[in-house]
């Protein structure tokens, strides 16, 4: 099977999905490169590359630069959503939601609750998270807890280009909006990709290795951290298993449960802040539904309450490294 | 001079690399026979049993459990009463050497490849000797062709083998046709005949024994000899259920329950084997593929296909093997059989003889292959 790019799992997800259903149109800032300006159009494929080509397949009615004002396109395209089209709204930085939280929350986010369950809202938005970039701290953050918090929204996060693809084609196939989050240093990360169509279902996590010392809990691009330290682990005897969530919402919690239970120790990674996080979510869940099950107390891996550093050696310290984990798993696997 | 066996880390398909000893089974200093389940070893696809393949004296174990070692790796030593210690530790030292020079580690691991006939793309593996005649491997419904991963590096000691995905299964593409039987015999039964002018042993599985059956009724004279494992078409009855839960089972844990019922011994099913079915069944078109194939295997409770006449008839060998605790393909009562074909059953295994058994299977087709 072909290897290929997040990146380009993420493309051919946009290309066969534009092309099988012309409802879906896409909206976002420099997806083709300038609108309106002199030069050379789609040059870039949008800011890291995703978008390219779809301009040359689907023509700029369809593929659809937008001013910089946040508030307006992801505005517009959730009420395109409410007429039946399957908008794509891409911010480029998932930090600048701050400036169109009101369409997503108040407005996409309650229209199927609030006109009684007679509007869909098949509203897509991509976007960027994720330290590592050195862009500093308003181009970095690993907001999901947000949405994740929001009922309404559905949230996905994948980890690798084989999910990238299946759990895009998902969203803009579901009926609700979908925050749909992309590592920024997950692009150039390679994997088996189909050639063709395929979805995965929300709420459906991957157990990514089987172990039996250890269920690590990862999402995004600590899922890789947690596959490195698992390596480690292994290598003095550790085994550990890995289950990756995929969707903070719609949350799989009956596969979380059973690997729990099954294993008895628990450590989650997240690159999230710790306050009100997906971590200290599932933690509290792990303790509510199957405390007699545990062996051992659950342990976090997270990124301090602090905001991402802009000086690279303190934004690398920011970050969860295998080694922590590694160092957190010994702590409670006794041997 | 003594006997000296090394226990090696076994390389079970082609991407395996390296294996975690979960268990020996037996202690150091225990006798054990040729054939006995010594040793437990996990890889990220799948957990097996790795039986002896000489008999004698478990002398030394090398890697204990917890470890994870390369393919190839020495794990332990068998050895007669005769042999001193200092005989085993030079073997084992002989052995490090060995490892490091690269022997037996990688082993020159075959990549599958694709070939096209009549427009359908198939999916083949092939590995073994250059040899004239060819052993064809043929998977069961939903399956592919890692399915034989026990079994084809085995065979292909003494062999050319082949292992092919069935269209509409893993990297070949679908059948056309309201026929699916014929078109995937047809389409197989071509894309072999390029590999080659000797005559073929065709193994077959499930609903793979169906194709065998048809591939070698339509070309007796290019069929050496059969073995099938529990196929399709002998008795009349077999629940539709499986086929249907199959299809139906679009996410991890309702998959598991659905593969649990293949296997005697539901703790042989790993997460890659799950993961990697359901990656399958997501592609577009797949589904309705298996449909298609379902609805040509059985309908309510009836099996649809009739394999006995076409065995009868065949003047090589045919040999079936049949797991005792089989849940999906009932074995058909031996006296229903024609008189040319021969009926084993093996205990304590399911509906997938050829990874519960993987040996006495690998036995079985290498001596019916030597009787053609």
């Amino acid at each position: 099977m072909a290897k290929k790019s997040f990146r380009q799992a993420l493309n051919e997800a946009l290309h066969l999905e534009m092309a099988r259903d012309p409802r879906v149109i896409m909206m976002g800032e420099d997806l083709t490169g300038g609108a309106g300006a002199k030069g050379v159009q789609d040059a870039w494929g949008g800011a890291f590359g995703v978008t390219k080509g779809l301009l040359d397949a689907f023509g700029p009615e369809r593929i659809r630069d937008t001013p910089i004002s946040e508030a307006a396109f992801v505005g517009a395209a959730a009420g395109a959503a409410l007429t039946g089209m399957r908008p794509i709204a891409e911010i480029m930085f998932v930090d600048f939601a701050g400036v169109c939280l009101d369409q997503i929350m108040n407005q996409a986010a309650k229209f199927r609750f609030m006109f009684g369950g007679r509007a869909k809202t098949p509203l897509v938005i991509r976007a960027t998270y994720g330290a590592g970039s050195r862009s500093g701290s308003q181009h970095t953050q690993a907001l999901y807890p947000i949405f994740t918090h929001i009922p309404g929204l559905k949230v996905v996060i994948p980890s690798n280009p084989y999910d990238a693809k299946g759990l895009l084609l998902q969203a803009i196939r579901d009926d609700d909006p979908v925050i749909f989050l992309e590592h920024k240093m997950l692009y150039d990360t390679v994997g088996e990709v189909p050639d063709g169509s395929y979805t995965i279902p929300f709420g459906e996590a991957r157990v990514v290795r089987d172990g039996k010392d250890v269920m690590i809990v990862a999402i995004g691009r600590m899922v890789g951290v947690a596959e490195e330290a698992a390596r480690q682990l292994a290598s003095e005897g550790i085994s550990a298993c890995i289950v990756d969530p995929r969707t903070t919402s719609p949350l799989d919690e009956d596969t979380l449960l059973e690997v729990a239970e099954k294993i008895g120790r628990v450590v989650i990674v997240d690159e999230a802040n710790p306050r009100c996080s997906v971590a200290t979510d599932i933690s509290a869940l792990l303790a509510d539904k199957c405390f007699d099950a545990l062996k051992a107390p659950i342990k976090l891996v997270t990124a301090p309450h602090a905001p991402v550093p802009y000086a690279p050696n303190l934004e690398d310290a920011y970050i969860p490294t295998p080694e922590a984990v590694s160092k957190v798993v010994k702590s409670i696997v006794k041997r | 001079m003594s006997l000296i066996e090394a226990v090696t880390i076994p390389k079970w398909g082609m991407t395996m690399t390296e294996g975690t000893i979960t268990q020996w089974m037996i202690g150091e200093g225990e006798t054990v026979v040729r054939g006995q389940e010594i040793l437990e070893i996990e890889t990220t696809k799948v957990t097996n049993v790795l039986e002896a393949a000489a008999g004698g004296i478990l002398r030394r174990v090398v890697l204990p459990e917890g470890t994870t070692a390369p393919v190839g790796a020495l794990a332990g030593v068998i050895a007669d009463e005769a042999a001193t210690a200092e005989e085993i530790d030079a073997f084992i030292a002989s052995y490090a050497d060995r490892l490091g020079t690269g022997e037996g580690g990688e082993g020159g691991a075959a990549a599958p490849r694709t070939v096209t006939v009549d427009g359908a793309t198939i999916n083949l593996l092939e590995a073994g000797e250059a040899s004239e005649d060819i052993v064809l491997f043929l998977h069961g419904f939903g399956g592919d062709l890692t399915t034989w991963l026990f079994n084809q590096p085995a065979v292909a000691e003494k062999m050319r083998t082949v292992s092919v995905d069935l269209p509409g299964h893993g990297g070949s593409s679908p059948a056309a046709g309201n026929d699916v039987v014929s078109t995937i015999s047809s389409t197989v039964g071509a894309a072999t005949r390029d590999l080659g002018q000797g005559k073929i042993h065709l193994v077959g599985h499930s609903f793979g024994g169906a194709i065998a059956a048809r591939i070698a009724a339509s070309d007796p004279t290019r069929v050496a000899s059969l073995t099938l494992l529990a196929p399709i078409g002998l008795s009349k009855t077999m629940s539709r259920d499986f086929l249907v839960d199959f299809i139906a089972a679009e996410r991890r844990r309702p998959l598991q329950g659905v593969l649990e019922r293949l296997f005697a011994d539901p703790s042989k099913i790993t997460n890659d084997m799950v993961e990697g079915t359901l990656r399958f069944k997501r592609l577009e078109g797949v589904p309705e593929a298996l449909s298609a194939i379902a609805d040509a295997i059985a309908d309510e409770d009836r099996q649809l296909q009739s394999i006995g006449e076409t065995l009868g008839a065949l003047a090589c060998p045919v040999l079936l093997i049949w797991g005792e605790q089989d849940q999906i393909v009932p074995a058909p009562n031996a006296g229903d059989l024609p008189a040319n074909v021969e009926l084993r059953i093996i205990p304590d295994v399911g509906h997938m003889p050829q990874m519960e058994a993987s040996s006495t299977v690998n036995d079985a087709i290498i001596e019916n292959i030597n009787r053609a």
